[in-house]
């Protein structure tokens, strides 16, 4: 216990803390500007000063540990004097252009200088001249108004991790400067506006289009783009959002954004935004009335039921839509189409590693808070880059990293290059092999954990299959020494390693390991709503909550609640709906908030499946790539233009909230529940709220949750349900050995930092920062091929072929090359076929042989 | 990229200290040697060698003034005008380069073959006026001095 | 008095450590190899020596506090930063007597149960460089560094780490970033270096000087060494004098020799037979003093009485020929080039000052410049985050306070009647 006094006031203090923040605590204002709460205590602008009785010289607050029987004053005539000569220092070289700056109405400095400040000016030489810096898209640097209190620096090193900018110069010729001095050329994340005081960085996207007082209001909600969830405030001037800014007490981010959240919200106004109902008729697309347009659809999918029978009809809901949505989605689909074939893009790898943990492991095994990433001791990460995926859980990691974790990397993590202490490279597409060495390794040391008997009689199996036969790749040993003297582990996994056809070998690998080490386990998750999605039932073979279809209890609950009846069989998967339209099988497909001609490997084969549909409705807010082909399209609301929760791949539920009117447009529900209605299948809402109480009830794991309660951000896994336990008591065989991949270039799915697809590409500002697609290609690549950076290339293979510039990535040590799908015209799944894992039932999108021919030099 | 040699040689000044930041600085001096001065290929290089962010390096390499910052003349003159130095002539010695061979202060001459840099204190205050060329040492300057000393760097 | 640091110097091969043993070198390491490092220390304590860097800091003090602190490895760094204008007082040991200075680094390293040291060389001294490299190959290959120096099972491993330009690198902490590959800039204390040092490890730093004197405490045992000079800061001092004085350079006397006697007994007095007129007396960081102030013993005690500071000993010598206007003006562009800009009042007011300053000197100062400068340095004093911006601001006062008219003279002449 520490007891000191400031102004005559006494502060217990029941942890060590600096003087500053014992005077916050007890509400007492000190001044600052070098400090901030992310941040560590630099003590570098003297403006925090205080007297400390027995101490000479006034001392900085912000650096100065509070001490038992310490007292202090925060204010005084000399500490005011301090205060005053100090902001006239900083305002000698700071030009006096409030008028025009940005930042004005927000600026720490003019805040500072209105309270203390000097006003005459007594400083008559010529200030420093730094002329100001558009060179990059998207962040303006204006260092004559520096104050060189280095947050952002800070921030870019010691938080988000990404080191691009910098202190050039020393004295007062410092500067802030990315490595270039021109293009910032970094993560985009603006983690470094959030810190900066005064307008010294600013973002382009809204430079001179706005005050800070002439907005009308803010609104906290939910990032659209990925699993992790963070929370983030709107603010909004005219029904238009004008900026995205984070809050440090709020969410799982604590004031950090990556670019997405942050520069990606300008889809939301995009010209392409769809405003009416499209009926085609004639064979265009063309603007209809919302009765008629969902007649058509009520009328189409009732026909096709009574003649073909509910399992003719199957539905692909959308992990970007919310939880109340996709529910809904699922509950119109069970019955008034009569169908479970409900599924999802997310089967390409989430909800299909996520099934297969939970079968194997028992429900919630997957939840895991952000945090403990941050305490681990050990982390392996396999699969993707977080850091690209889900950046701020890439954060984490390198947190984690930071305090000293051991960071394991099974294949490449860009992200994490700088802050791994271990990577170990499996041979092309047999990831598995090296886990399951791995594995055996553990097992071999830790011997049946006993918890789960079928658990540990797959991994004996397995390791008495492969006992004997190492790979002998480097760094196998070293991982499993690590994982054996770590006290907490916990493992990342990223979805590349699922889409094998022989994906569930590595599943089970990281099953085995997640329950040998009592791991924690996260799955990268890169849409919003993933987890979530599967929880709303949006699964062909789970009700709600997780409940089994072909059990007839949980049926009858649903069934009593919804008055309908719900088949009694799992309906098909992802894939095989889509198979299944292509054979015939399927005559009509309900298509909501998503694109599976872009997101769902071999394009041409799903183009040509969905031309065989008799019927294909598709409720989305642009006119993608898949509402082109179809007979209806449906707009929808979109982010910030309506409520609802999402659930993060911690599987905490969280709360959007609208922020902007529109005309155009219906929430998803609300157009299932017209639908639904008119299919004579009531399911009327009042609004979301309404559709979660519903929820709340009829699923035993959402069981009494309220709106209240998640705004509170207390819905936290379990909730107050109750989960189930694993269900496969018997792990499935497994194919034994590999194939191996000689061919000179493979195909792979790259996932970049600054896309998701259809919604990031109509942000300008993502648009800005990365343009185009790129090839990434090892060092060895290039140079076999006699490529340079920026050279134009043909890729072709037996599914198609593409042109894009490449990328030459000197950590790329295999014969993959890599192609992010988000791009129309040049995107990887146009190029890739798939086979499908007969396990999971993702797609394996391995083996992808592919040419690569120069086309032409770099310009 | 460095070459195998430059590698070996930064690898065994890593291995001088618990961590590899610390092999920053002697790294620089390394790059600069090898590519005459600081550029931005050459911090490149460090950072690759040192796996160390680029912005880190250059930001680290301009806090130190005696990194070559731009291209420099054949020869870096370091001449002392620090108070010792300059109460006993060293500002007249600035003019004298200046108009004797055209190499302005903190300049290079036209003819690329001076850099003149204005330094602090050398350590020769008792024999000032003072001056590096190159890492070569002399003091007691007078004009005279100075350019007998030039001949020497052509 | 015997030389002890400047010892055998005028032997041109005095870096060979063949030239140092036949001199006696060595033998203290031998003897303190075989005594307990916590003897060691009581000798150093008895000797009453304070760090030679500039702040006079008990030597044995810094020693306890680093060797209290459990943490392993410890680092021994010496100091060769060298940056204070006027002084050049470690450069002939570092170029002349380097095994001096290892031999005192070995000896302190066992001392502290320090096993690895560093020397912080100012990159402004390339030759030292190559001769320090030298004379520690030397010791290596002569087991006076190694794993098993002297087979005693000792360990002390010692490099050199170049500096490149940066004056605040002298700073101790500033110094341990620069090692750490950082920018120079100083760290918040505490904790202190001995605590919390180089690479988180418990951290000695300590001046070359003040290293090299390490092996004569041992061989004379420290209460012969407290005889020595002052007796509140005991010990050789090497003083080392530039500018208007017949006989420039670095010279071992006592600590204490008033400065009087340094200037006129020992550097053959004024130049030319010039007039005195205002002595900087260690380095510029310290406040000058006028003619008349010189009679003022030099040590880390009387210094600050006389109005000014021992520092790091670097007599700067000024006749009447000298424009204390010009050299204030010189020493703040020194400041303010040299300030790491961590700080507000330091980064921003060298830089105001030097503006001030400039126009002064240049015929375009206005009335209340005086009070202005005054005004400006009264914010940065006892408010910067390290002692160089304090340090500029002294000079700035000191200056008003003894030469004020000059500055008047200036401002009202519109000139400087020094130009010629
Ligand atoms: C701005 C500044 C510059 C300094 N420069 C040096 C220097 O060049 N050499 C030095 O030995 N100490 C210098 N010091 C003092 C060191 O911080 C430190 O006190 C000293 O190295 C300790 O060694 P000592 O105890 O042997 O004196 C400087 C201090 C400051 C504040
Ligand atoms: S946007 Fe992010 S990565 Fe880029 S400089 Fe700012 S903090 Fe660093
Ligand atoms: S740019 Fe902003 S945050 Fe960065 S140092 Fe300057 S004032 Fe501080
Ligand atoms: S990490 Fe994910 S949730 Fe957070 S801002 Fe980025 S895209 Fe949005
Ligand atoms: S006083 Fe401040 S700005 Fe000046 S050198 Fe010290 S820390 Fe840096
Ligand atoms: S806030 Fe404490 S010094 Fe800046
Ligand atoms: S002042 Fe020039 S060498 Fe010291």
């Amino acid at each position: 216990m520490i007891t000191l006094t400031i102004n005559e006031k006494e502060i217990t203090l029941d942890k060590p803390m600096s003087v500053l923040d014992a005077a916050r605590k007890a509400g007492i204002k000190i001044p600052t500007l070098c400090h901030h709460e992310a941040l560590k205590p630099y003590g570098g602008c003297r403006l925090c000063v205080v007297e400390v009785e027995r101490m000479p010289k006034l001392q900085n607050s912000c650096t100065l540990m509070a001490a038992d029987g310490m007292v202090v004053r925060t204010e005084s005539e000399e500490i005011s004097r301090t205060r005053r000569g100090i902001l006239e220092f900083l305002l000698i070289n700071h030009p006096l252009d409030c008028p025009y700056c940005d930042k004005a109405g927000e600026c720490e400095l003019q805040d500072l200088v209105n309270r203390y400040g000097p006003t005459t000016g007594r400083y008559t030489e010529e200030k420093r001249k730094v002329p100001e810096s558009h060179k990059d898209h998207i962040l303006a640097r204006n260092m004559e108004r520096c104050v060189v209190c280095t947050r952002c620096v800070r921030m870019c090193n010691d938080v988000q991790g990404a080191s691009a900018i910098s202190v050039i110069g020393r004295g007062n010729r410092s500067r802030v400067e990315p490595f270039s001095s021109e293009s910032f050329n970094c993560e985009y994340c603006g983690n470094c506006l959030t810190v900066c005081p005064v307008g010294a960085i600013l973002s382009r996207l809204y430079i001179h289009s706005f005050r800070p007082w002439q907005l009308d209001r803010e609104v906290e909600t939910v990032c659209p783009y990925c699993g992790v969830g963070c929370s983030l405030v709107v603010q909004v001037r005219d029904d238009s959002i004008k900026r995205v800014i984070p809050r440090m007490d709020l969410g799982v981010n604590r004031g950090l954004l990556c670019s997405r959240g942050r520069f990606g919200y300008e889809y939301i106004h995009s010209e392409d935004r769809l405003r009416t109902p499209l009926v085609r008729k004639d064979g265009t697309l063309q603007q209809a009335t919302w009765s008629e347009a969902l007649d058509i659809v009520a009328a189409k999918l009732t026909a096709v039921k009574n003649a073909e029978g509910g399992a003719s009809i199957a539905g692909i809901a959308s992990p970007r839509c919310t939880n109340e949505d996709n529910y809904v989605f699922q509950r119109f689909m069970r019955t008034a189409c009569g169908t479970n074939n409900i599924d999802s893009v997310s089967r390409t790898g989430f909800a299909a590693a996520q099934k297969y943990f939970e079968d194997l492991l028992g429900q919630g095994i997957t939840a895991n808070l952000l945090d403990g990433l941050k305490n681990s001791e050990t982390i392996l990460v396999l699969g993707d880059d977080p850091a690209a995926v889900n950046p701020v859980l890439g954060l984490s990691i390198r947190e984690a990293a930071r305090r000293g974790a051991g960071v394991i990397v099974v294949g490449y993590a860009k992200g994490l290059d700088k802050f791994r202490t271990l990577q170990v490279i499996p041979r092309v597409f047999r990831e598995a092999e090296v886990l399951e060495e791995v594995l055996t390794g553990v097992f071999s040391d830790r011997g049946v954990r006993g918890d789960m008997p079928y658990v540990d009689k797959g991994i004996r199996e397995l390791s008495d299959r492969i006992s004997g036969k190492k790979t002998g790749i480097e760094g196998i040993d070293e991982t499993v020494k690590k994982l054996l003297q770590s006290a907490s582990t916990s493992i990342v996994l990223g979805m590349d390693i699922v889409q094998r056809s022989d994906g569930h070998r590595a599943l089970f690998a990281v099953a085995g390991l997640t329950y040998l080490l009592e791991a924690r386990l996260y799955l990268l998750s890169g849409r919003p709503n993933e987890q979530g999605l599967i929880d709303a039932g949006c699964v062909p073979d789970m009700l709600p909550g997780g409940r089994p279809v072909n059990v007839p209890d949980f049926r009858g609950k649903f069934e009593a609640v919804w008055k309908a009846a719900v088949p009694d069989r799992e309906g098909l998967t992802l894939l095989e709906i889509i198979e299944g339209a292509g054979k015939g099988n399927i005559k009509a497909l309900y298509v909501m908030g998503d694109n599976p001609v872009r997101n769902i490997p071999h394009s041409s084969f799903v183009k040509e499946a969905l031309r065989s549909l008799d019927f294909l409705v598709v409720q989305d807010i642009f006119l993608s790539e898949t509402a082109e082909m179809a007979d209806v399209v449906l707009p929808a609301l979109g982010w910030t233009e309506k409520s609802g929760t999402y659930t993060n791949l911690e599987r905490r539920i969280q709360l959007l909230r609208k922020a902007v009117e529109t005309s155009s447009g219906m929430e998803d529900w609300r157009i299932l529940s017209e639908l639904s209605r008119r299919m004579g299948v009531p399911a009327s809402y009042s609004g979301p709220e309404d559709v979660m109480r519903e929820l709340a009830r009829v699923s035993p794991l959402h069981r009494d949750l309220t709106y209240g309660e998640i705004a509170a951000g207390d819905a936290l896994w379990p909730y107050h349900g109750e989960p189930l336990r694993g269900e496969m008591y018997e792990v499935p065989e497994m194919p034994d050995g590999a194939k191996d991949y000689n061919a000179d270039f493979y195909l792979a799915v790259d996932k970049p930092l600054f896309h998701s697809g259809t919604l990031s590409r109509r942000s300008r500002a993502l648009m800005k920062i990365c343009p185009e697609a790129t090839v990434r290609i090892g060092a060895a690549g290039a140079a076999k091929l006699g490529l340079k950076e920026g050279d134009k290339v043909r890729l072709s293979t037996p599914a198609g072929s593409c042109e894009a510039p490449v990328s030459v990535d000197g950590t790329i040590m295999d014969n993959r090359v890599f192609l992010s799908g988000n791009f129309t015209g040049s995107g990887v799944y146009d190029l890739m076929n798939f086979s499908i894992d007969k396990i999971t039932k993702a797609p394996g999108t391995e083996g992808c042989e592919v040419k690569i021919e120069k086309i032409q030099g770099r310009g | 990229m460095f070459n195998d040699t430059v590698l070996k040689e930064i690898e065994g000044i890593k291995a001088k200290y618990p961590d590899r930041r610390s092999a920053l600085l002697p790294s620089l001096y390394i790059a600069q040697r090898e590519f005459g001065w600081l550029s931005r290929e050459a911090m490149t290089c460090v950072a690759r060698s040192l796996n160390l962010p680029e912005a880190v390096v250059r930001g680290t390499a301009s806090f130190y003034s005696m990194y070559k910052h731009k291209p420099a003349g054949r020869h870096v003159i370091q001449l002392c005008t620090n108070i010792s130095c300059m109460i006993l002539g060293a500002g007249k010695l600035v003019d004298f380069l200046e108009t004797r061979y055209g190499v302005p202060a903190n300049g290079t001459s036209g003819d690329g073959r001076f850099s003149l840099v204005i330094m602090e204190c050398i350590g020769a205050c008792g024999t000032a006026p003072a001056m590096l060329v190159n890492t070569d040492f002399y003091d007691n300057l007078s004009e005279k001095r100075i350019e007998e000393i030039l001949e020497n760097y052509k | 008095m015997e030389k002890v640091l400047l010892k055998n110097i005028d032997n041109p091969n005095s870096a060979d450590i063949g030239e140092y043993r036949k001199a006696g070198g060595y033998r203290s390491l031998a003897k303190a190899l075989q005594m307990q490092p916590a003897d060691i220390v009581e000798e150093v304590k008895k000797s009453g020596i304070r760090g030679r860097g500039g702040a006079g800091f008990p030597t044995a003090m810094k020693w306890n506090f680093a060797m209290a602190d459990p943490k392993f490895p410890k680092y021994l760094i010496c100091n060769a930063d060298e940056g204070e204008p006027g002084t050049f007082k470690d450069r002939p040991i570092l170029e002349k007597n380097p095994h001096l200075l290892i031999e005192g680094m070995v000896i302190s390293g066992y001392a502290l149960g320090a096993e690895y040291g560093y020397i912080y060389l100012r990159g402004e001294y390339p030759a030292a460089k190559d001769i320090l490299e030298g004379a520690i190959e030397q010791a290596y290959k002569e087991n006076f560094l190694g794993d098993d120096i002297l087979g005693k099972g000792v360990r002390f491993r010692l490099s050199v780490h170049q500096g490149a330009g940066a004056y605040i690198c002298g700073e101790e902490t500033a110094l341990i970033e620069s090692i750490e590959g950082k920018k120079g800039q100083p760290r918040t204390k505490p904790p202190f270096p001995v605590n919390v040092g180089a690479w988180s490890m418990p951290t000695i730093v300590n001046n070359v000087e003040t290293l090299s004197n390490i092996p004569y405490i041992i061989e004379i045992g420290g209460e012969a060494y407290s005889a020595i000079g002052s007796s509140d800061c005991p010990g050789p001092k090497l003083y080392c004098v530039s500018g208007f004085v017949e006989n420039p350079g670095v010279y071992e006397l006592p600590m204490g020799t008033s400065l009087r006697d340094i200037i006129y007994k020992h550097a053959g007095g004024i130049k030319d037979n010039g007039k005195l007129k205002a002595v900087i007396p260690g380095g510029i960081s310290t406040p000058v003093l006028p003619a008349d102030a010189i009679d003022c013993a030099m040590d880390f005690v009387a210094m600050p009485k006389a109005g000014s500071m021992l520092g790091s000993g670097a007599v700067i010598v000024m006749d009447e020929s000298v424009c204390m206007v010009r050299v204030t003006y010189r020493a703040m562009k020194f400041f303010e080039h040299e300030s790491c800009g961590k700080c507000t009042p330091c980064r921003e007011g060298t830089d105001w000052l030097r503006k001030i300053l400039e126009r002064i000197e240049h015929g375009k100062g206005r009335e209340g410049d005086i009070n202005l400068l005054s005004d400006v340095a009264g914010v940065m004093s006892g408010r910067t985050f390290c002692p160089l911006g304090d340090g500029a601001a002294g000079v700035v006062t000191g200056m008003i306070k003894h030469f004020r008219s000059e500055f008047e003279e200036h401002i009202r002449d519109k000139q400087c009647k020094f130009r010629n």
